[in-house]
């Protein structure tokens, strides 16, 4: 908990710009277009700059966080705030057992992702950011129309996920220095709840106008960019509580001193 | 997200106690017609079809359907990450009976990494239950629909990318019985055509990735039936016997392609096309569409193998779309026998057919030898008898009786040797103490001159004695003997 | 400074919410485990787990919403028409804005004037953006806002039980109460009161 507090403050006193190891500076975007075509997106949204976890959080990283606030430790948790299942593949409360420090921690909701970043004093990244961030490549920072980057997302999915996840890290850095946006698991976003996908999701722009009130469900801007769809479409079946074998969260943090 | 809320409240409800209180989210699904008795619906993996539902009036049927995503071979060596209903491809085949309600639970195995859902053409309402079974990995949905129209349906998976999930494997066929059930048949099964897009090449080893451009430009790297070049052949290939009738199942999943179904050397009696209510007979190829289905029914008469194809030929022979039915039982000559024509046909022969011409010309000029007739007969029977007696005589034990040291032939008058060949010999006969009953179609298509020399090849061979058969003791009885049809040529 | 206050707070919020996650006595399954800081429509402050002990109706919407947050009002209202006078004072309405930026207690007060809301019932409230999105999530309410300020928001009335569980929901708004919404509240109160 000491540890964890220090390391908090050490962040929050860092003078801004300083460079931690942790976490990478993304410069924004005034017009980014976003794979999801809402009626007010339609000239791109903006993305102010902000920092990103160079990795997604490990295994190593949440049992820190567990010790630390036991009231988020697997059998200890409010059932509102996650499901049965919550770090279901830990030995133990605070064993993680087969599951490797290194690995990242999946099996995690949405609440506990969050208590987790706050206790970092940072966020989850909201869904803007994290496509945003997830666009680059490693020289570029949307690498989006690539064939060639969407064929690499793609063959995530190939994978079974009954292969044990890659350590965070071992993918190459992107021009921005962080790790795994793609190709190791998905990620909860702090608006995961905004995503207002039809569960039929062919139903494209002509949902139900009293469920979604005026505007419509979200529809697929970029249609050809499945592999980005695949992500909303995963982050819409899910709720709060929730958790999957796949699923896990990094964070985010408002740039020091900007004004939120 | 509607049926995932749904399923959340139901579970708050079993925690307060109060699960008599009626609160699932989508009001037409909440109850369905009361339906007197409740039954389990069978589900069968590919090639197999659930027993008929025997049922004379209405059910509520459940249905537990379970998604996973697993890697299964696609082809020798090959594997691909398949996205199943069921574990199969295609998935499970459902069978329910026309009127019946069918409580519907889509369970998405934990494992899975992606959300999945399910379409069912044979649903009348939004999205055929689509909108009602979004459901995220190791979670269930559950909704409600009654069977409104009676056919065989395709199901599969409408969660974005589409296309994606389709081209992973997600479909399969529900069979929607009509009341009165359908006729009786031997055999049924079920077979599904699926387009594959993988990065690597046709028959790449190891894991394989799906390749979306190919998907785009709709151009399959493996066009299969049942999801693997290897489901319906060698060990695994369909079985039937002479005799039976047999109905096929055929879906097809897509994505892309359209099917143009073929059983080579089979004619369809009849197709219900689309999977509707009417029938074709007589049908060679029917067109299987994507997102559809239809059903064929056709008799085994004639023993052999028989490739099923998508008759867009390339996909048979160079992208996988093959399979097999073995038939196995007795030959039916009447009807086809193949080897008769190979052997006039192939010109390997020649030597041997110099003896026939030979024998015939001896014959005309009234200078034919025992030899020569031996020879010509040798010609002839490899060509005519040696598909079931066999090259050495011996027949096939239980089967096609033997020739070679045979007591029955011994004890045959020249004349009775003659009418079996012209008008062939059903039923149960001895030869050698073992018990023979099968077909022996009529030889009449033979010359007088060939079944003398055949006969009197027979008889001096494989440690027979008898006497030569003469020409004029085969025209004498075949001029008292009933017009009966040679074998097809 | 701005900087360095901002991060204390996110820090004290962490750990309140760490805090917030034990609250004692409260079922596992119960919204009101949710320990934000409310604030009604005369400026009082309150938490979720205060209102434990009656059946409650909960929402969410905004008011400057012209199309649909009507709506959602007229339908808890309705299902307050539909029982027993003896029966609404055992039921209590709860709606929370999902838009605190423009909705102060003077907002929410205009709405409770305007719609003739029985205060002794209902509630109109606000909390802060981060609470907002965390009871959006727990009545699996989905919302985002958009560029004019307006936001795209899924609408249900969600019926929780005396000690804060979710029972049932409703999307049907306008027109009649939705029957058996009206039935489980009833129910609700059965359990509750006897």
């Amino acid at each position: 908990m000491n540890g964890l507090l220090a390391l908090v403050l050490t962040a929050a006193l860092a003078a801004p710009g300083a460079a931690e190891p942790g976490w990478a500076k993304l410069p924004g975007n005034p017009a980014f277009r976003s794979v999801l075509a809402y009626e007010d997106t339609r000239d791109g949204v903006r993305v102010r700059p902000f920092e990103l976890m160079r990795t997604p959080v490990s295994n190593g990283d949440f049992l820190a966080f567990v010790k630390a606030h036991p009231q988020w430790q697997r059998g200890r948790v409010a059932a509102v705030f996650a499901e049965s299942r919550y770090l279901q593949h830990w030995a133990g409360a605070l064993d993680p057992g087969a599951a490797s420090a290194q690995q990242p921690v999946v099996q995690v909701s949405w609440f506990a992702a969050q208590a987790y970043c706050e206790a970092q004093g940072a966020r989850l990244p909201s869904w803007i950011e994290w496509e945003y961030a997830a666009a680059a490549d490693e020289t570029r920072e949307d690498a989006r129309q690539d064939p060639a980057w969407r064929e690499r997302i793609l063959r995530w999915y190939a994978n079974p996920s009954s292969r044990p996840l890659a350590d965070v890290g071992s993918q190459p850095a992107d021009v921005h220095g962080i790790h795994d946006l793609h190709g190791l698991i998905w990620e909860w976003v702090d608006d995961a709840g905004s995503l207002l996908m039809s569960a039929d999701n062919r139903d494209q722009g002509g949902a139900d106008k009293l469920q979604f009130c005026g505007a419509g469900a979200l529809s697929a801007a970029d249609r050809e960019n499945y592999a980005v769809l695949m992500r909303t479409a995963m982050l819409s079946a899910l709720q709060a509580q929730d958790v999957t074998a796949n699923l896990g969260f990094r964070c985010a943090r408002d740039l020091a001193g900007a004004t939120p | 997200m509607r049926s995932i809320r749904a399923l959340t409240i139901s579970a708050a409800l079993a925690a307060a106690g109060l699960a008599g209180v009626a609160t699932a989210a989508d009001g037409a699904t909440k109850t369905g017609p009361k339906a007197a008795e409740t039954v389990h619906a069978v589900l069968t993996s590919p090639p197999q079809v659930p027993p008929p539902t025997g049922r004379n009036k209405p059910a509520k049927v459940v249905v537990e359907l379970e998604v996973i995503e697993k890697e299964l071979p696609i082809a020798e060596g090959s594997t691909y990450t398949f996205w199943t209903f069921g574990g199969t491809v295609p998935g499970s085949f459902i069978r329910v009976r026309q009127g019946d309600t069918v409580e519907f639970h889509l369970n998405n195995h934990p494992t899975s990494k992606m959300p999945h859902n399910i379409d069912l053409h044979g649903v009348t309402g939004p999205g055929g239950g689509a909108a009602s079974s979004f459901t995220a990995p190791g979670h269930s949905s559950q909704f409600t629909f009654k069977a409104l129209n009676h056919g065989l349906y395709v199901y599969h998976c409408a969660t974005a990318p589409v296309g994606m999930h389709v081209a992973n494997g997600m479909y399969g066929l529900i069979l929607v019985e009509p009341p009165e059930g359908l006729p009786p048949v031997d055999r049924e099964y079920y077979v599904m055509q699926g387009d594959f897009y993988t990065v690597g090449k046709f028959r790449e080893k190891g894991l394989q990735a799906f390749d979306m451009q190919k998907a785009i430009d709709e151009n399959p790297t493996y066009v299969l039936f049942n999801g693997s070049e290897t489901a319906l052949t060698g060990d695994r290939a369909l079985t039937g016997k002479v005799g039976e009738r047999v109905r096929l199942y055929v879906g097809n999943g897509g994505p892309n392609l359209v099917s143009s179904f073929h059983v080579i050397g089979e004619i369809f009696d009849k197709v219900w096309y689309e999977g509707g209510t009417h029938f074709q007979e007589n049908v060679q190829t029917t067109l299987v569409p994507a997102g559809g289905a239809m059903i064929a029914e056709f008799k085994l008469d004639v023993p052999g193998s028989y490739v099923l194809v998508d008759h867009s030929i390339f996909r048979a022979f160079n992208k996988g779309a093959l399979g097999v039915l073995k038939v196995d039982g007795p030959p039916n000559l009447a009807i086809y026998s193949g080897k008769e024509v190979d052997s006039v046909y192939l010109g390997d022969k020649a030597e041997t057919l110099v003896a026939v011409d030979t024998a015939a010309k001896s014959a005309a000029a009234g200078t034919l030898s025992q030899d020569e007739q031996i020879a010509a007969g040798k010609a002839l029977y490899a060509g005519t008898c040696s598909v079931c007696h066999q090259d050495s005589g011996a027949g096939l034990p239980g089967v096609f009786p033997p020739l070679a040291k045979s007591d029955f032939l011994a004890k045959q008058k020249s004349e009775d040797l003659i009418r079996i060949v012209l008008r062939g010999l059903t039923g149960p006969v001895e030869v050698n103490g073992q018990r023979y009953d099968s077909v022996m179609p009529p030889m009449s298509q033979l010359t007088d001159d060939e079944i003398a020399n055949i006969l009197t090849f027979v008889r001096n061979n494989w440690g027979n004695q008898g006497e030569r058969v003469r020409k004029d003791e085969v025209k004498a009885v075949r001029a008292a003997t009933p017009h009966a049809e040679g074998a097809a040529h | 400074m701005t900087f360095f206050r901002n991060t204390l707070s996110a820090l004290l919020g962490g750990l309140l919410l760490a805090t917030a996650a034990a609250a004692g006595g409260l079922p596992g399954d119960s919204v009101y485990q949710l320990t934000a800081g409310f604030t009604d429509q005369d400026g009082h402050d309150f938490h979720l787990a205060d209102r434990v002990g009656k059946p409650q109706v909960v929402s969410l919407f905004y008011t400057s919403c012209r199309y649909v947050c009507p709506l959602i009002i007229d339908s808890a209202k309705a299902v307050e028409r539909s029982l027993e006078p003896a029966q609404r004072d055992r039921v209590a309405f709860l709606i929370v804005s999902m838009d605190p930026a423009r909705d102060d207690p003077a907002a929410l007060r205009g709405i409770v004037d305007k719609r003739s809301l029985d205060t002794r019932r209902w509630t109109l409230a606000r909390t802060d953006k981060a609470a907002v999105r965390q009871l959006a999530a727990l009545l699996d309410v989905r919302y985002r806002e958009l560029a004019d300020g307006e936001f795209n928001h899924t609408s249900a009335l969600v019926l929780l039980d005396a000690q804060g569980r979710r029972l049932a929901r409703t999307e049907r708004l306008g027109g009649a109460a939705d029957a058996e919404f009206v039935d489980a509240v009833k129910a609700a109160l059965n359990a509750a009161g006897d």
